[in-house]
């Protein structure tokens, strides 16, 4: 019952946030925040619930972007249908990379994922439809929420991100209720014995991936109404698909709550960092990262989620040792 | 008679230069309850890998309910009618009792509602409500093991593997189990195939037994007769014993 | 396509699959006897690359002569990476695994370019510089001092693996960890062993690279992901696996970087997909 009030809350106090500070920069911080979040979540269908280590999402980011900034230059189409295209490419392309690498074991898959990136970043780098190294100016259109742009103030853009958020909240709890959720717990904590259970692994790798990619390239999507300029090394980035890693990670792998809590805290790091260190100080909030990855993965690598949880109930299990069955 | 439920021909599967299986061929008929023993390394739970998909045969048949699935893919075993529990415990860590069954009942209830009844209905049949709600890691390993069955339980199977269920067990455990399986064969009507070490419990629970030694089927027939074979007692003590004594095990 | 043109390509394309297959060895050496996937095997090489121009820059050292500083000083810290790192994971699922070397990647690129900013270095003027001719044609002579001094480290390697008593007892750990610590080897020492040479191959191959190659943060990424395909295709695992992965990987990247300088890297990764889709255990894997 506390649980809900204080949720309720939370989201009245997020739907209110725009109408009290109007300043943008925290707005954007905010819809950074809600972004990372959002990948972050689905980092954790292939990541969390499948087990299967994708270092490269950035590739389906940049997908989405470029798809539809691309179909909106080239055939005039709405963003939200671009966007539901660019989904559709990042599932193929998932389902093209996911199935040889889903038949062998994992660091093949983890390996391939930044290979991917490589390639496709690479690929549109140069090629000379979609502006090469140069990159896209995004069409301006006039300001409406069928076109996904708005230009006097980034308060819509919050409240999308925010809309976006919610829904894939809502997805991944369902997914926790769900078939296609148990079987991917199942693949991540033993694959074997749930291949035993009348499990194909291989698919149900695929359909996880596929929604990550999909979720993913999302974003991407906002991401280009959103800035309305794209080039290659601001959606394909490795920092991008770094991000959205340390985002599930550091909040904790498998759980809603995690990415959430990672998103906030790396966010404002990194733009906590760029504001205090500016230039060279990118260099060191992405050298932080690496050693917090790196002590997550030694001490605790449930994630902060974790922590808070044992902090909260410190003898949160107790096995009744030695009971007889009734 | 009907035909067998599972049928084994000829079975081979080498590692190597060694022959972990060699022309395996026997038959397990529907409602029985099969014993397959053999000294450590006899190559027991290499035919329960083949069996159910693990590991390919490199000659030989396998053949379940009429059908030939040899060479299919585990996942696609089970669906046949086939389930099976590993010798070292293999449940869903990071998750309760009541989930790990779960996960098992979804193959043939794919909605969760109806695939949360039968859960709890295994649940109940062995005895595991008490830990319903507990992760697996921490519980001891006779739960552990029940555990794994209710989850095979839950799939619908025709044909039930258990590799050496009872180790690890204290006698008492080991007298629960034992009686989880007979109730398998009379309420469930489960044909099962259990691999097993601990001959107090595998004789009575048997209809029949096969015996393997270093990959070979030595003996196969009913528990009283299998004791008495000479082949069988030299390949548990040795040869020094095989014309001396009168049966295994004092049985 | 010439002869003198297809000569060029051809044993430009082996010179530099020789430095391939070092690096590679160093990493099939780590999955070998541990199991796991050095993620920061590009940032050793370039931690490397830049002590190499370092020791250039600062006091004139060719990097021909830092080989014998870089190979221990990587060596060292492939052991403290273990000790410090590695030791606590041993048993942890594959995701803390991967998270732990790719932490340390991030880190330590990351690091590099805090310390040293994103521009390129390069020894400007080598030792061993200047050109050399071979079958009619020109090669550089750095690149040819580094492909021998690689097949020299990698024959070391080679003869230590399969002819000395100490290679047989890390084959023992890579084939069976059990077994061997029944046998009475020292597991622990076996492991460090393995991240010690394994890093120290990969400091040798950045001082023999510091010859002829640009240096920066980045650089290691790009090694890293080729031997990644290396390995792969020799098959996780297998020293003799990885010279011939890498002199294969070294050809496909020469002869497709000369049709297209580009797309030279996206034509390896191919390579990377088929080997999986193919033949998963590579040319001479174990499984």
């Amino acid at each position: 019952m506390v649980r809900f009030l204080g949720l309720g809350l939370l989201l009245l106090g997020l739907l209110l946030f725009p109408l009290a500070v109007e300043l943008p920069y925290p707005q954007h911080v905010m819809i950074l925040i809600f972004l990372y979040a959002m990948m972050g979540l689905a980092w954790n269908i292939i990541g969390g619930y499948a087990g299967q280590v994708s270092l490269g999402d950035a590739t389906y980011f940049g997908i989405g972007a470029y798809t539809t900034a691309i179909l909106l230059r080239e055939l005039n189409l709405s963003p939200w249908v671009g966007m539901a295209l660019g989904a559709l490419n990042a599932v193929v392309v998932s389902l093209v990379l996911g199935y040889p690498c889903f038949r062998v074991r994992g660091h093949y898959f983890a390996i391939a994922t930044i290979a991917l990136n490589e390639i496709v970043a690479t690929i549109f780098t140069n090629w000379d439809f979609v502006g090469g190294a140069v990159g896209i100016y995004v069409p301006i259109l006039p300001e409406s929420f069928v076109n996904l742009q708005f230009h006097r103030s980034k308060a819509p853009y919050y409240y999308i991100a925010l809309g976006m958020l919610i829904l894939v909240i809502l997805l991944n709890l369902w997914l926790s209720r769900s078939r296609l959720g148990y079987y991917f717990r199942a693949i991540r904590a033993d694959q074997d014995a749930a291949r035993a259970l009348g499990i194909d692994i291989t698919r149900y790798k695929l359909i996880a991936y596929a929604l990550t990619a999909a979720i993913t390239s999302l974003g991407g999507s906002f991401y280009a109404m959103y800035v309305l300029y794209i080039d290659p090394t601001s959606v394909f980035a490795f920092s991008i698909s770094l991000l959205v890693v340390l985002v599930a990670v550091l909040g904790g792998v498998g759980t809603v709550a995690g990415p959430i809590l990672g998103s906030v805290i790396l966010i404002s790091l990194s733009e906590g960092t760029r504001v205090l260190l500016g230039g060279t100080g990118r260099a060191l909030d992405v050298a932080i990262y690496g050693l917090l990855v790196m002590a997550i993965s030694v001490l605790q690598p449930q994630g902060l989620v974790a922590w808070f949880r044992a902090l909260r109930q410190p003898k949160a299990r107790e096995v009744k040792v030695g009971r007889a069955p009734s | 008679m009907e035909g067998p439920l599972l049928e084994l021909k000829k079975v081979s599967k080498r590692f190597g230069g060694l022959w972990a299986n060699r022309e395996v061929s026997f038959k397990v008929f529907s409602g029985e309850v099969l014993g397959l023993i053999g000294p450590n390394g006899a190559g027991k739970t290499t035919l329960f890998n083949v069996i159910t998909g693990f590991l390919r045969p490199d000659s030989g048949q396998i053949l379940f309910a009429g059908q030939d699935i040899t060479g299919w893919p585990p996942d696609k075993v089970c669906r046949a009618g086939i389930a099976r529990t590993f010798q070292l415990v293999r449940v869903f860590r990071g998750l309760s009792v009541f989930e790990n069954v779960l996960i098992g009942a979804l193959l043939r209830n794919p909605k969760p509602k109806a695939a949360a009844e039968l859960t709890r209905q295994l649940i109940e049949l062995t005895g595991l409500r008490p830990w319903a709600e507990e992760l697996v890691d921490g519980l001891p390993i006779a739960v552990k093991k029940r555990v794994e069955l209710a989850r095979a339980l839950a799939t619908g199977p025709k044909l039930l593997l258990l590799d050496e269920v009872m180790a690890g067990l204290n006698p008492k455990e080991r007298q629960e189990a034992v009686e989880l399986v007979r109730r398998l064969k009379s309420e469930l009507k489960v044909t099962v195939l259990m691999v097993e070490h601990v001959m107090e419990v595998l004789m009575p629970l048997s209809d029949r037994v096969v015996v393997l030694d270093f990959g070979v089927k030595i003996a196969e027939g009913r528990p009283e007769e299998v004791v008495k074979d000479p082949e069988v007692i030299k390949a548990y003590l040795g040869e020094r014993y095989a014309a001396g004594f009168g049966s295994l095990g004092g049985l | 396509m010439t002869a003198e043109l297809l000569i060029q390509v051809v044993v430009s394309g082996l010179l530099i699959g020789f430095v391939f297959a070092l690096i590679s060895v160093g990493l099939t050496l780590i999955f070998g006897v541990m199991d796991i996937v050095n993620f920061a095997h590009g940032e050793f090489l370039m931690l490397a690359m830049f002590t190499a121009f370092w020791l250039y820059a600062l006091f004139g050292v060719d990097p021909l002569f830092s080989v014998l500083a870089c190979g221990p000083l990587l060596f060292l810290v492939g052991v403290l990476t273990h000790k410090l790192l590695i030791k606590h994971i041993l048993n942890a699922p594959m995701l803390a695994q991967i998270f732990c070397t790719f932490g340390l990647s991030v880190f330590l690129k990351s690091l590099a370019q805090f310390l040293w900013g994103p521009n390129f270095r390069s020894v400007t003027e080598p030792l061993l510089g200047g050109r050399i001719e071979l079958f009619g044609v020109f090669f550089g002579l750095p690149q040819v001092t580094a492909a021998l001094g690689a097949v020299a480290a990698t024959g070391a390697v080679y003869l230590l693996i399969y002819r000395t008593e100490l290679g047989r007892a890390l084959q023992a750990t890579s084939e069976d960890r059990q077994t061997a610590a029944l046998m009475g080897i020292d597991t622990e020492k076996m492991f460090t062993l393995a991240w010690g040479i394994g890093a120290g191959c990969v400091g040798v191959a950045g001082a023999l690279l510091a010859m002829f190659y640009y240096i920066y943060p980045e650089v290691g990424t790009i090694f890293a992901l080729t031997s990644y395909v290396v390995v792969a295709l020799g098959g996780f695992g297998s020293v003799t696996g990885a010279l011939v992965g890498g002199l294969i990987i070294g050809l496909v990247q020469v002869v497709s970087g000369f049709f297209s300088p580009a797309f030279k890297m996206v034509v390896v990764y191919l390579v990377y997909l088929a080997v999986i889709l193919i033949r998963p255990q590579g040319l001479f894997g174990r499984w």
